[in-house]
């Protein structure tokens, strides 16, 4: 069960927050807040985390899906890039395709080099 | 025969070592994240402080914390 897990942490290094022992904790810490969510399949994420359990199967709000699409283009062999957005009210999300997980950094979102 | 005198002789015994150290993370897809290990669990969920994302060598994103799930990792490196 993820309540036992055999990866034990011993004294805590000086670059770790106290609250945060468990990389799952790190998660609980934002519940209720803005979150980004690296999908499977180029998909990304953006809503309210109402709720998650151990296999990161999560409960978003407000959601705003990004959906990134590449194709080469048949003759050019030029990268065409699209994206496409859409909004939902509530999603439940599957935790098998979580890749990653990150809160915004602010408000307005991460910096994006 | 258990050689009980060896040191570091398991991976978790690697990974509790490098916590806090700067690491690379790479995962099954080739995007590779640098961050400082801030901890992980036996799922090798991994939380990741001051993450800089890669995709074939270029930084796409920086975060500040970041959380990947373990199933997607390929492998853990220490670096200087």
């Amino acid at each position: 069960m993820a309540d036992s897990t055999p990866v034990d942490v011993p004294a805590a290094p000086a670059t770790a927050t106290h609250s945060v022992e468990q990389p799952l904790d790190l998660v609980r810490l934002s519940l209720d807040e803005n979150v980004y969510v690296k999908l499977r399949g180029d998909r990304e994420l953006r809503g309210k985390l109402h709720a998650f359990d151990q296999h990161l199967n999560m409960v978003l709000g407000d959601v705003e899906e990004n959906i990134t699409n590449v194709e080469l283009h048949p003759e050019t062999k030029e990268e065409v890039v699209t994206t496409a957005t859409r909004r939902v009210d509530m999603l439940f999300v599957r935790g098998d395709g979580v890749i990653l997980w990150y809160k915004p950094i602010g408000s307005s979102g991460a910096t994006v080099v | 025969m258990a050689d009980v005198a060896t040191p570091k002789k398991t991976p978790t015994d690697f990974l509790n070592v490098i916590l806090g150290q700067s690491v690379v993370v790479k995962l099954n897809s080739g995007i590779v994240y640098k961050g400082v290990l801030a901890c992980l669990d036996g799922y090798m969920n991994i939380a990741l402080e001051q993450t800089e994302e890669y995709a074939n060598g270029q930084l796409k994103n920086k975060y500040g914390d970041a959380f990947i799930r373990g199933n997607n990792v390929l492998y853990i490196s220490a670096t200087e």
